[in-house]
């Protein structure tokens, strides 16, 4: 989690603050707020177990925040200035003389919104975000290498498919050629007894015209 | 009588010089001594305005020329001064008067080193403070004093200096430190972002492999299936003509067998005859 407090104030005044939890922040942000005397801009961040107490003051107008030790400093910082920011555009000059928890009725509730959104949501910090988009971007050519290797897979099945085609049409062709020269025998052979019958009936038929086997009338 | 009279001449003549030259040269560097002083003390009211909320633009304008103004009749002192000097080592004078120079120039001094210190604080302060802050960034603050006591108040000054110093160093620590986190945690945030850049750039290698390989394999079976179909056409070719010998066989094997059925035909009807 990120920021469980925050808190506006002024001097030592307490102008608005929101909790999310509950725990001793209040008490102990109070005794932040005393212990940082003067009117001098400063930014300076308190440890206290295992939460971080970070304040920023501008103008005399003091916002502390309390978040846990993995939020780091960018974004706690981040959070204590768009507050500011949102605070004095939204007050102006009434902060100097306002009453203690004045604003705490209204603008409790735009705390716990940033607090929410600097907490949770990646878009607050510009460097989370790009974090998570080179994650998805890994994510994405993660899966394109999965794709890639079932289709290399799949090619090396048509390899295989296509080898033995060509395998069948190489024995497909030889057979073919084996069966045409078979046909082309036996075609000879025909022709060669069908020329042989000829000639023995030729010889018959001039033997029983020439009164005999030998031909003696013929010649 | 000749004698008496260049030498009753001479002593006239030198007597109204000395005592033209000897006057004025004197009056005017008490003149310039006063004036001095006066300009020294407007300077020293000015500069203890520094660093209070009367520190204005205007104001260090009005420094400026002062200092300058004083610069000015430090010269023109200074050269009356010599002026009145080389007079008295030059003439005779009475020893009251030698001692009233003497007495003009240490006041001189004394007006010189004071004006110096003043110059060394305005300088010390015109580099501390900046004009028209909009509220005070160091703690500690002091009220300025009209009184003209400047020696007496410089070293509780020197301290409240060095104090502010102090106070604006440890401020500017702390803003270097809480820079120099942020900064730190945002090189750690883009180291990270590199690294994933870096296993993007790897998967894309891998994925340029792979592809290449793939290439090389559907070479392959672009191959196989060009020269399976130019086998194929073979086969065709080679069947067809097989297929065309086979008629020629049938139409041989008909005219066989009705030659033979007709000399059967004959053998038959020779028999029976």
């Amino acid at each position: 989690m990120g920021i469980l407090y925050a808190l506006v104030g002024r001097g030592s005044v307490v102008l608005a603050e929101f909790s999310g939890t509950t725990t001793n922040a209040s008490a102990i942000a109070r005794q932040i707020l005393e212990k940082t005397p003067g009117n001098n801009d400063m930014h300076v961040s308190y440890s206290q177990d295992r939460y971080i107490f970070h304040v920023k003051r501008t103008d005399g107008l003091t916002v502390l925040c309390m978040a846990d030790d993995t939020a780091g400093r960018r974004i706690p910082f981040a959070f204590l200035e768009d507050i500011h920011q949102k605070f004095v555009r939204t007050y102006g000059r009434a902060v100097h003389s306002a009453q203690p928890y004045g604003m705490n009725e209204e603008f409790s509730r735009i705390l716990s919104q940033q607090m929410e959104y600097y907490s949770s949501d990646p878009n607050a910090d510009r460097i989370n975000r790009l974090k998570g988009e080179m994650s998805q971007v890994r994510n994405v050519m993660i899966e394109n290498i999965d794709k890639v290797l079932d289709r290399g897979d799949r090619l090396e099945l048509l390899v295989d498919k296509t080898a033995n085609m060509q395998g069948n049409t190489f024995r497909f062709r030889k057979q073919a050629r084996r069966f045409r020269s078979t046909v082309w025998w036996r075609n000879v052979k025909l022709t060669i007894a069908l020329i042989v019958v000829l000639l023995v009936i030729v010889y018959v038929v001039l033997a029983f015209v020439c009164h005999g086997p030998a031909l003696p009338s013929c010649f | 009588m000749s004698f008496q009279d260049i030498e009753a001449g001479r002593p006239f003549s030198s007597r109204r010089g000395l005592m033209n030259g000897k006057q004025d040269p004197t009056q005017a560097v008490a003149a310039g001594i006063f004036q001095i002083n006066t300009a020294v003390s407007t300077f020293q009211r000015l500069v203890n305005t520094l660093g209070t909320p009367k520190d204005t633009p205007d104001l260090r304008e009005k420094l400026h020329k002062t200092r300058l103004h004083i610069g000015q009749l430090v010269k023109d002192t200074s050269a009356k001064l010599k002026q009145a000097s080389d007079i008295d080592h030059h003439a005779e004078v009475n020893a009251s008067k030698k001692i009233a120079d003497a007495k003009l120039a240490k006041d001189f001094q004394a007006v010189l080193k004071e004006f110096q210190k003043a110059q060394r604080l305005a300088a010390e302060r015109e580099t501390a403070y900046t004009p028209f802050v909009p509220q005070a960034v160091l703690p500690s603050s002091y009220t300025a004093s009209e009184v003209d006591v400047g020696s007496d108040k410089s070293p509780e000054q020197r301290a409240l200096l060095v104090e502010s110093r102090r106070q604006e160093v440890l401020f500017l620590d702390n803003e270097i430190a809480f820079n120099e986190a942020i900064i730190e945690e945002r090189e750690q945030g883009i180291q990270e972002i590199q690294q994933q850049i870096g296993e993007v750039n790897e998967i894309f290698k891998d994925l340029a492999v792979l592809v290449h390989e793939q290439g090389a394999m559907i070479d392959d079976i672009g191959s196989n299936i060009e020269n399976s179909h130019a086998a194929t056409a073979q086969a065709k070719s080679q069947l067809a003509k097989a297929s065309k010998t086979q008629r020629s066989n049938s139409s041989l094997t008909c005219l066989l067998l009705v030659i033979f059925g007709i000399v059967l035909l004959i053998v038959i009807i020779v028999l029976a005859a």
